[in-house]
């Protein structure tokens, strides 16, 4: 029951209470039509018994009545109905009519009693009247009752119920077609808000500023306190995280000064061998406590970006300079190329050059064999700063996972792997993304793309 | 013209004359047909509608229309049964109908008839007949024919003595289809009263069937007949009686000859084709030829005087095929109107 869809359940549940309204509607018009019709042919029947008892007279002393043919023309336009009639005088002496027809009992008045009987096996309906008779040798009622089969009011009661059905079917097929509208109406919110949260960047954890109908906004608020919940969780690890990585910094600090005094003495070859081995995990160490900062840096500052113009050329520039004073353990040739027009976009430029210093670094540890080259330009509103290195590259199964931080690195190399993720966070906080090219066989090309500010 | 009968005419004492059509192909079905209708004029179009239907075999039987009346209510209650019924006493079929007697029959033909020329489909209105005046050519010099009702008062009133007991007309008592017509006159007509008092001042002669009627005037013993069905005398006339029919220019009471299926008929069917080949225009031009010679479209048989055609005028009554007949039924009403009747005639009243 619960997996059914919403649409399906209203449309059901709509259907059933139509349907059940109908059978009472279609109960209540049968009723309803039946009287119509007993009201419409008892005028019939009424008028033609005042005919003939109005024919009811005294002769001789001697009630005698004369049916008029004008009282059974009447009957007649109740077509196809058979008429049976009985006149009685006082004491119910037989004047004329179907003898065996019986008459319902109770006090005889002029005014006309309906009834509903049976007649040779027919169902009939009557009406008695009566007529006063004074100068008789026994004054009383004369008793004039007429009756007629119902097949003429079966039939009126017939149709007119078909008429309402037939309004009833109508009605349902509109219904029918109001609610599918409405029901497709009355989801459309929902399935914008799903659609709005599904295209949603998964670290935008601001409340979604979607209007929806009131009884939707619960659900709105509801996701919004979650995703706030959510936010405030994951800025409480960051600032713990930044936190545990600069109190991690201060003893590392202290560590690689005793390392240096370490190493200023004469040791033993094994003790120095041991000595390089923890030079080098204190280094990483380190590297990795400043890339948490980072981070946490880039995602404090990417939600509190000021934007002001940064020229890519003039940081690119800066950055490469930076680079080329890292000690390396073989030749590499850096080289710098502008292409096209000026590389302007509005953006946060520490973070932008932490941005491009992490893919250089990358580059230049991992990649660049002998050869490093940054173009930077702009192509379609894009300013791209792009860096290809004639190294072995990422390959390209890893490249989305290689986005994400700490991720598993596959070679086998140190790194905690916060480098890429770090430069993912600072595009996307500027609206722009990163991009991997590879041309097998040529240089391995990793593109920042970004929105290029309007001249 | 109808020189070889096929048929055995069985007269048997207590019973009606019985006829028989054998059917031409064998084996062939039996339609047994209970009637108020002179074999003469019906046998026409029996013997037309079996060379359509030769595999239909036909019994007819002629009533007088009360014997008529009571096997039908037999028959209606489970004992004896004929399969069709066809009488001129349509009164008597309607309350037939009424009483839950009668079989409908729905098909074009029916269908086609105006709603008064039949009743639920049960009694349905087969023939076209006017009530007419018919009068001895040889007695009644020109001058005199009457071609109203108001016009016959006043011959009675201005000749007593030359029309006195040679007036005659149906003893509606005894003749169903007189009494329907008189009925009728009384509703239709606002000098019917002072026409029974010249018939009582002039005795006017009360004969049980049409054929007495019409036999009579030609013998010379009766001057002039009123309401007479206008099938009889018209034959009678095509034989060469020496008679005048005159259809009143007042206005003409017109009869439908009622057929209805029995409720117990055994070939409904059969009885069903019988009625369809009646309505159809083939048995409406065998009958206008040769059986009732009157029909609501055709014109005048030649030789009728009166209005041109039937059709046309204000002048037609139809009698209605439907429940106003039931009033004609009705015991009290038929009492009372005999009562008037015999009292209009200077006759002693029965009871």
């Amino acid at each position: 029951m619960n997996r059914l869809s919403l649409r399906v359940r209203l449309i059901g549940l709509i259907a059933l209470v139509f349907l059940l309204g109908s059978t009472v509607l279609t109960v209540a018009a049968w009723a309803y039509a039946r009287i119509a019709a007993d009201r419409a042919y008892d005028r019939l029947l009424i008028g033609a018994a005042l005919q003939i008892a109005g024919t009811v007279s005294v002769e001789e002393g001697q009630a005698v009545v004369d049916p008029p043919i004008s009282a059974f023309a009447m009957l007649g336009l109740a077509e196809g109905d058979s008429i049976f009639y009985k006149v009685e005088a006082e004491g119910s002496r037989l004047l004329t009519g179907y003898a065996d027809l019986d008459v319902p009992g109770g006090p005889v008045t002029a005014e006309p009693v309906l009834a509903d009987g049976a007649y040779r096996g027919r169902a009939i309906r009557l009406v008695t009247l009566g007529r006063y008779l004074t100068d008789t040798s026994s004054p009383g009622w004369a008793k004039v009752t007429v009756a007629q089969t119902r097949s003429a009011r079966s039939n009126l009661a017939f149709s007119l119920t078909m008429q309402a059905l037939k309004m009833l079917v109508v009605l349902g097929f509109l219904i029918l077609v109001a609610v599918l509208l409405a029901v497709h109406l009355a989801f459309l919110p929902l399935s914008h808000l799903g659609h709005v949260i599904r295209a949603r960047d998964p670290n935008d954890l601001r409340p979604l500023n979607v209007p929806v109908p009131s009884e939707v906004q619960g659900l709105v608020n509801a996701v919004d306190r979650f995703m706030a919940l959510l936010a405030a969780r994951i800025q409480f690890m960051q600032r713990f995280i930044a936190d545990a990585a600069h109190q991690i910094r201060t003893p590392l600090t202290a560590l690689n000064s005793q390392l240096d005094l370490l190493r200023s003495e004469p040791l033993p070859a094994a003790q120095a061998r041991h000595l390089e081995r923890i030079q080098i995990r204190a280094d990483e160490l380190s590297r990795l406590a400043n890339q948490l900062l980072d981070h946490a840096m880039v995602v404090h500052r990417g939600t509190l970006i000021a934007p002001e113009p940064v020229d890519l050329v003039h940081l690119a520039r800066r950055r490469l300079g930076e680079i080329a004073l890292l000690p390396l353990d073989r030749p590499v040739n850096l080289s710098l190329d502008i292409e096209g027009e000026p590389a302007l976009v509005m953006g946060d430029r520490v973070l932008l050059g932490e941005a491009l210093s992490n893919v250089l670094h990358n580059a230049l540890l991992h990649g660049a064999r002998s050869e490093l080259r940054v173009t930077v330009g702009t192509r379609g509103g894009q300013a791209r700063i792009t860096v290809s290195d004639d190294g072995p590259g990422i390959p390209e199964p890893l490249w989305s996972a290689v986005r994400e931080p700490f991720h598993a690195r596959q070679d086998g190399r140190p790194g905690a792997g916060l480098g890429l993720s770090i430069v993912v966070d600072a595009l996307r906080a500027h609206g722009g993304e990163l991009l991997f090219q590879h041309e097998p066989g040529r240089a391995f090309t990793v593109i920042l793309s970004l929105p290029a500010r309007l001249p | 013209m109808l020189t070889f009968l096929a048929g055995v005419m069985a007269a048997r004492a207590e019973g009606p004359p019985v006829v028989f059509f054998p059917a031409s192909t064998a084996p062939s079905l039996v339609l047994d047909i209970a009637a108020a209708t002179d074999l003469v004029v019906i046998e026409p179009l029996i013997r037309d509608f079996q060379t359509l239907h030769p595999e239909i075999a036909i019994r007819y039987r002629d009533f007088q229309t009360t014997d008529l009346f009571s096997l039908l209510q037999r028959s209606c209650a489970g004992d004896g049964r004929a399969d069709l019924a066809l009488s001129s006493a349509v009164d008597e079929l309607v309350k037939l109908a009424n009483d839950g007697c009668a079989l409908a029959h729905t098909s074009p033909g029916v269908d086609a008839l105006p709603s008064f020329a039949r009743w639920r489909n049960e009694v349905i209105g087969v023939t076209y007949e006017p009530a007419v005046i018919v009068y001895n050519r040889l007695l009644v010099p020109p001058g005199e024919v009457p071609h109203s009702r108001a016009a016959l008062i006043d011959l009675l009133r201005t000749q007593p003595k030359a029309y006195d007991g040679l007036i005659g007309s149906y003893d509606i008592e005894r003749a169903a289809v007189g009494y329907l017509l008189a009925s009728f006159d009384a509703e239709n007509s606002t000098i019917f009263g002072r026409l029974l008092e010249a018939f009582g001042r002039s005795h006017l002669r009360e004969l049980p069937r049409s054929a007495d009627l019409l036999a009579e005037l030609a013998d010379g013993k009766l001057k002039i007949a009123y309401n007479v069905l206008g099938s009889y005398a018209y034959r009678a006339l095509l034989a060469g009686a020496p008679i005048g029919i005159v259809l009143p220019r007042d206005y003409v009471l017109v009869l439908r000859r009622g057929a209805m299926i029995p409720k117990n008929s055994a070939q409904p069917r059969l009885a069903a084709a019988f009625i369809d080949y009646l309505l159809s225009p083939r048995g409406q031009a065998t009958a206008s030829a040769r059986a009732f010679y009157f029909t609501p479209d055709g014109p005048l048989p030649r030789g009728v005087e009166g209005t041109s055609r039937l059709s046309a005028g204000d002048s037609v009554r139809s009698i209605p095929v439907g429940p106003e007949l039931l009033a004609v039924q009705d015991r009290a009403r038929r009492k009372r109107f005999l009562g008037l009747w015999r009292q209009a005639l200077g006759k002693p009243l029965a009871d």
